[in-house]
């Protein structure tokens, strides 16, 4: 019964993990730049969903309408005029310390916005669940659930079925090779940025229905993202998406046995096991090979 | 610059530096200032601490924070539990956290670049959950009371340990100083500017890198255990916080992790810089903002320092000197072979 | 730096000792008390950062005291200046404001922070300055038991003695009506962690079985595994060592799972104002103890209350009232003592507070040796839609409800 519940409840958790680790590893993939600053553009998401909830008493779903466009052209914009300047050499090494310096300015300014207090959207149906062979499913969780789900499916079709999925994979893999067969690799590059920081804007939608926010919790998300990334495979999205689940589900079972704090530690531990055993990842990545 | 000359520049950059810090504590008009100079002159250590990898490697590791709390830990446990006298319990620390830093590094320089990034970060967030956690152990939450090892007045507590991190910086200073110029320190060079060529030329990349993560993980955990003999009360969510280690990082970069004495002046600058902050806009929290924006532009614009920066405008005006992309030229390096060996 | 923040009353007779080591020469203005100075009144409080929300009701009761001594003439005729810094909710920055306020600003008394994370390295440098120290939020035990002698806590109990009435009421019901079994989930912090276990022993030692215990981090968001193994295992009494958003999440995340225990008691969530409507209005016969109450016939609590709403233009709240009572405490001990100043003066109003009987907001206040305040804090509850007084039955404003309606 309690391990039906947590599974159930890894389930839910995994699928919003899957569709942030996507977005990091777009990023990862087509520029080699591991983004610190994604989560804390999934807390600004959330904080607008609970923005316009709060004033203008829209359900958080419709700030999508404002945020997902937003945060494509911000991420479009990260691309095009920061990240592109720095010395390529070193780019990996300097891309954190920079996209870190977003987090913490996004973290600041979200701070001296709406002060450190915690927030939570109130909604009618916040408390409602559904009852699935015993287990119980709030529906605000479900919902975040089926966005993510949606948007992780959207995001697969875009990648293999659209000219610009084929653009985009083209330079993952071989930048060079892509540029000589007349792609704009970098208009692709920036678009891919936007489509990365677009998953965080949706993310961060799904995360304002049931938690609760507040201007420092992006650390909280950047470690276990972190070690989803480099456990699914740097640059793999269908690997990201995999470890997603896999820890996801492992942290709400080890609940059961170990307590909530312990169960956080799953994460490190299969990012430092994954490292010492296996560097490339276990769900894929050639690339991580060479990084 | 002939050679004679920079090293004058260099001996006097030296007297300056030492001087200064070695008279502030009688100039300090107040316990408060005195208190902020050991703030500072922590940072420094750190920062030094830190450039034994940031400067020689070009490996950043976000994680050093958690390095210095574990030093602080380390001491604290071992004067309260295993009721050692604080410095014995202050140099096993340092000894133990090194030990650590073996496995630690085999894990995490391994692969390049961005994993070992990944890890140094996820380093500072799993000692966070474990130190809260295991609060049997480590006073959790409820916080661990490190004894003071003297009976001193406040102010005269401050003035000990300022000396303390001086004494601690210099010997930071001089190892690095040492490493610089030797045949390691060279090898260690070649790994930041090409790895892939230094590994084909057959230096043992992996073990170089591994020693230097562990001797800066050594120094790191000095710091922070000197740290924890100072301060007093250690709570986990100050001594693992991310922000640290992303200040000496800041730090390191602002000041020129090629040079010797760029961390040090970084942390001046940013130690000084964020008593003021504090102190004028404390309500707020802009000081992350001023802190981000601090580092984003010290990333784009000046990736090798302030003091470098300044160097290049005084060769600007300097027309007899050719620029090189190296940072060498091969007859330095001739030279510095010759000393070296 | 400002050199109009040096005391010249405090240079005159302030810490030799300070001034010898540190080769400070004072400000030269030096020389006697004088009556038209203002009393400073040094406090570091968390503006920014985690404990922000409960710091800055700290801080308005901190400003609602001065406001009301200064317009009744100030202490021993001095006008009262509050000197307050941000300690962005940091223990090292809380021990350099201390040491700012005390060292640099020379500040004639210094009052406690927020939370009992911030208040023993705080406590530490007062006591490493000599300065009296009273502290408006320092209720877990450890605050106690570190030895300070110069540290006294406003308010009426400690952090493990909140839930005493409480306790005494459930072992006191007959035997097939107590409550069997019981689940804690308690935030890791000193005071949220005291409150919960507190009762523990006490249930624990009457015969309460302890079914679930779990702690969770401060930073935790999402509490439905919690919430899952508190449901699973049916408890009959829901304790919650919680603050505020972590208590309302653990009640909509247990709503969720349709658990409805017979008593359910959280620390600080359900005295909160938002409480109600955060989680959807389903309050009824939530417990919570707590230090102070608006309608308390203390006299000097009208006036407070009163006073307050004059100035914020809303009702004081618990962190609101600790604010205030610290101020009062510390005003009694310098109007009865006669001085505030730093040095010899900080000795004799800390040796007065340990002998005497405060009267304040709370009710009287007395401490013992270790600063410890000897009391209980009251118990409420909401009925119908308001939070109301049950216990203990003497100050009672209404029937304690068992078991709880279903939320």
């Amino acid at each position: 019964m309690l391990v039906l519940q947590s599974i159930v409840l890894g389930l839910l958790l995994g699928g919003l993990y899957a569709l942030l680790a996507a977005g990091l590893t777009l990023y990862f993939g087509i520029m080699r730049v591991v983004m610190i600053a994604h989560s804390a553009f999934l807390i600004l998401a959330a904080y607008l969903a609970w923005w316009m909830h709060d004033r203008f008493g829209l359900d958080p779903l419709l700030s999508m309408v404002v945020t997902v466009p937003l945060f494509f052209a911000a991420g479009v914009a990260l691309q095009r005029l920061l990240l592109t300047r720095l010395r390529p050499a070193t780019l990996t090494m300097m891309s954190v310390l920079l996209t870190f310096a977003i987090a913490l300015g996004v973290e600041g300014l979200l701070g001296y916005a709406f002060t450190g207090t915690q927030r939570r959207i109130q909604l009618g149906y916040g408390s409602a669940s559904l009852e699935l062979f015993g287990a119980r499913i709030a529906v605000v969780k479900l919902i975040a659930f089926v966005l993510a789900a949606v948007a992780l499916t959207s995001l697969y079709v875009l990648m293999k079925r659209t000219r610009f999925g084929w653009a985009l994979r083209a330079t993952i893999q071989h930048r060079d090779a892509a540029r000589l067969l007349g792609i704009d690799t970098e208009r692709v590059a920036g678009y891919g940025f936007g489509i990365g920081l677009a998953t965080a804007a949706i993310g961060g939608t799904a995360l304002s229905l049931d938690t609760t926010i507040y201007p420092s919790l992006h650390w909280h998300w950047i470690g276990p993202l972190m070690a989803i990334i480099v456990v699914g495979g740097l640059g793999s999205v269908p690997g990201a998406a995999a470890a997603a689940m896999v820890l996801g589900m492992a942290q709400s079972l080890l609940q059961i046995p170990m307590g909530t704090t312990w169960a956080q530690t799953v994460f490190y531990v299969a990012l430092f096991a994954t490292l010492a055993f296996r560097p490339q990842g276990f769900f894929g990545g050639r690339l991580a090979q060479r990084f | 610059m002939p050679n004679a000359s920079r090293k004058i520049v260099a001996v006097g950059a030296i007297v300056v530096l030492a001087a200064g810090i070695l008279v502030f504590p009688s100039l300090a008009p107040n316990p408060y200032i005195l208190s902020s100079g050991v703030l500072v002159l922590n940072y420094a250590v750190l920062a030094t601490s830190w450039n034994f990898v940031g400067g020689f490697t070009g490996y950043i590791s976000l994680g050093h924070g958690a390095l210095a709390g574990l030093g602080g830990y380390a001491t604290g446990l071992l004067a309260t539990k295993a009721g050692m006298p604080s410095f014995a319990a202050l140099a096993l620390a340092g000894l133990l956290v090194a030990a650590l830093a073996v496995p630690l590094g085999m894990a995490a320089l391994r692969v390049r670049g961005a994993s070992f990034v990944i890890v140094s970060i996820a380093l500072v967030l799993i000692l966070l959950l474990v130190f809260q956690s295991w609060a049997s152990f480590t006073g959790g939450s409820r916080g661990l009371v490190v004894p003071r090892p003297f009976d001193l007045t406040r102010p005269e507590h401050h003035r000990v340990f300022y000396f303390l991190f001086a004494g601690l910086l210099g010997v930071a200073l001089l190892v690095w100083w040492l490493l610089d110029r030797s045949r390691f320190g060279l090898g260690l060079k070649s790994i930041r500017e090409d790895e892939d060529k230094a590994e084909a030329l057959g230096t043992p990349t992996f073990t170089y890198k591994l020693i230097v993560f562990v001797v800066s993980a050594g120094f790191t955990a000095l710091a922070g255990g000197l740290y924890a003999l100072w301060f007093g009360d250690l709570d986990p969510v100050f001594q693992f916080s991310i922000l640290t280690g992303s200040y000496v990082v800041l730090m390191a970069l602002l000041g020129g992790v090629r040079n010797l004495f760029g961390p040090v002046v970084g942390a001046l600058i940013v130690g000084s810089a964020l008593e003021y902050f504090k102190v004028e806009y404390g309500d707020t929290p802009l000081h992350l903002v001023a802190t981000g924006l601090l580092l984003a532009l010290v990333v784009i614009f000046m990736p090798d320092g302030i003091l470098p920066a300044i160097g290049d405008l005084f060769r600007r005006f300097d027309r007899t000197r050719r620029s090189s992309i190296r940072e060498v030229t091969a007859a330095e390096l001739r030279d510095q072979r010759k000393a070296a060996v | 730096m400002p050199i109009n923040h040096f005391r010249s009353t405090a240079a005159a007779l302030g810490s030799a000792t300070i001034l010898a080591l540190t080769g400070c020469s004072g400000d030269g203005s030096g020389g006697g008390e004088n009556t038209s100075d203002p009393i400073v009144v040094g406090i570091s409080l968390p503006l920014t950062g985690d404990f922000s929300e409960p710091g800055k009701g700290v801080q308005e009761g901190y400003e609602a005291w001065a406001k009301v001594v200064n317009d009744k003439g100030g202490l021993l005729g001095r006008q009262v200046e509050l000197k307050i810094l941000d300690d962005q909710s940091n223990a090292d920055r809380v021990v350099a404001d201390y040491e700012q306020l005390i060292g640099k600003d020379q500040v004639d008394l210094v009052v406690g922070p927020f939370s009992t994370r911030l208040v023993v390295p705080s406590a530490r440098v007062a006591e490493e300055y000599d300065m009296l120290f009273v502290e408006p939020a320092g209720a877990a035990k450890e605050v106690f038991e570190q030895g300070f002698k110069n540290l006294f806590y406003a308010a009426p109990a400690v952090a493990n003695d909140h839930y005493n009435h409480l306790a005494e009421h459930i072992l006191a019901l007959p035997p097939d009506q107590r409550p069997k079994t019981a689940a804690y989930a308690a935030m890791d912090d000193p005071f949220a962690q005291g409150t919960a276990y507190g009762l523990k022993e006490k249930l624990e030692a009457g015969g309460v079985k302890t079914v679930v215990n779990e702690v969770y981090p401060p930073n935790t968001t999402d509490f439905s595994g919690i919430a899952a193994k508190v449901a699973a295992a049916k408890a009959d009494v829901l304790v919650g060592g919680s603050q505020y958003q972590d208590g309302v999440n653990l009640i909509v995340a247990l709503q969720q799972l349709g658990y409805q225990p017979k008593l359910a008691a959280f620390s600080t969530a359900p005295t909160n104002p938002e409480f109600a409507k955060a989680i959807g209005n389903k309050t009824e016969g939530i417990l919570s103890p707590t230090g102070y109450s608006q309608d308390a016939p203390y006299e000097s609590n009208k006036e407070f209350v009163e006073k307050f709403k004059a100035q914020f233009g809303k009702e004081p709240e618990e962190d609101q009232a600790n604010g205030y009572t610290t101020g009062q405490v510390v005003a009694a001990a310098v109007t009865a003592v006669g001085c505030a100043e730093q040095g010899e003066c900080q000795k004799k109003l800390v040796d007065w507070l340990h002998s005497n009987k405060v009267d304040t907001v709370v009710g009287p206040l007395s401490w013992d040796a270790t600063g410890k305040p000897q009391g209980a804090h009251m118990i409420q509850q909401w009925v119908g839609n308001d939070i109301k007084i049950v216990l203990p039955s003497d100050v009672k404003e209404a029937e304690f409800v068992y078991p709880k309606p279903a939320w």
